[in-house]
């Protein structure tokens, strides 16, 4: 089994790409249509259901395209293996620990969990 | 003319240095290699690799003003004084303006550069159609004088691992080839971090080629090709 992959890492980090601008455009649309975005709205907006699963994929593409870009540049400057694997190592509890916070923070204000 | 020209010989044992050189031009001197000749001639110890002196052979590959390029080719009136020579960056240097090409060529013969197809041979040649033959343009004229691939901040980082933009050019040249077999087993070998997707599309290598050439497209070409064959 190959560690580092090539194809699926470029194929996911251009995805993640899309669902970004995707996300940005839907961001955008919201402040430039309908009432202005007080704090009332965007509070309705992330504890409606529609609200919450999109931050959710927000954060989940951002983490991953994310993870890849930084994977790439620790490949390319960091050549020592245990440094390599301690650096990408604190970078991914990182990334998935803002996830996880992100999601359970969501399920919270859904009363999915307390 | 005023050169500047990096200076290194590990017989000696000093450290590199930059030597200045100031030349009257002649009138026959119209590439930048007509002076460097010149120059040879009047000091015996400047090492540096050439051949054709007609932008074919791609030994004169150097680093002249910040930009690589081939010393045969680059005119004397393009160049801001003092014109400043370096060897390629990036490659380790043998003496002066030489450098060890070992392992560029490595990644050369790595991607398998020759035709690979064990079906019986035509009693003539392996026909192409006009459209066939056209996809080699801009693939099958690359000379090989490294300027792209030492141009190439990936390359700089990972030359180990990396195969750098001439061998990928190389390597799609064969790929795209419609009289080669082993189209499968080129895409998969180049299916890894670091031997295709060290490179980030930064585009140097585009920019700088001697010969006009797109490597940035090729390994672009290599990317939808995998994409194509994986879905």
């Amino acid at each position: 089994m190959r560690v580092f992959v090539g194809q699926r890492a470029w194929l996911l980090q251009r995805a993640s790409a899309l669902a970004l601008l995707l996300f940005l455009a839907l961001g955008a649309a919201l402040l430039l249509v309908g009432p202005p975005l007080t704090y009332e709205r965007w509070h309705a907006l992330a504890t409606s259901l529609p609200g919450a699963v999109i931050i959710v994929l927000l954060f989940a593409a951002l983490s991953l395209h994310g993870w890849i870009g930084a994977r790439d540049i620790v490949l390319d400057y960091i050549h020592s293996m245990p440094a390599r694997l301690s650096v990408l190592g604190i970078i991914a509890v990182i990334l998935f620990a803002i996830v996880i916070r992100v999601a359970l923070t969501m399920a919270a204000h859904l009363s999915l969990v307390t | 003319m005023h050169i500047r020209i990096y200076r290194y010989d590990p017989e000696t044992g000093a450290q590199p240095h930059m030597q200045d050189y100031t030349i009257e031009l002649e009138s026959g001197d119209k590439k930048l290699l007509d002076v460097l000749m010149r120059l040879k001639n009047i000091d015996d110890s400047l090492s540096f690799r050439r051949s054709c002196r007609e932008g074919v052979c791609g030994s004169d590959a150097m680093n002249i003003n910040g930009r690589n390029g081939l010393a045969c080719i680059t005119a004397l009136s393009t160049l801001k004084e003092p014109v400043v020579l370096r060897p390629l960056p990036g490659f380790p240097v043998i003496r002066d303006l030489v450098v060890d090409m070992t392992q560029f060529f490595a990644h050369y013969h790595e991607i398998k550069p020759y035709l690979i197809n064990d079906d019986v041979p035509p009693e003539r040649e392996r026909l192409q159609t006009p459209e066939q033959r056209e996809r080699l343009n801009g693939l099958y004229e690359c000379i090989l004088c490294a300027c792209c691939s030492a141009f190439c901040p990936s390359y700089w980082w990972n030359p180990d691992k990396f195969i750098g933009p001439a061998g990928l050019l190389q390597a799609y040249r064969f790929i795209v080839d419609s009289r080669d077999t082993a189209t499968a087993e080129r895409l998969a070998y180049l299916d890894d971090v670091y031997r295709l997707y060290r490179c980030r599309t930064i585009m140097n290598c585009t920019e700088v080629c001697p010969k006009g050439l797109s490597p940035s497209h090729a390994i672009e070409g290599i990317r939808l090709e995998l994409v194509r064959a994986s879905s």
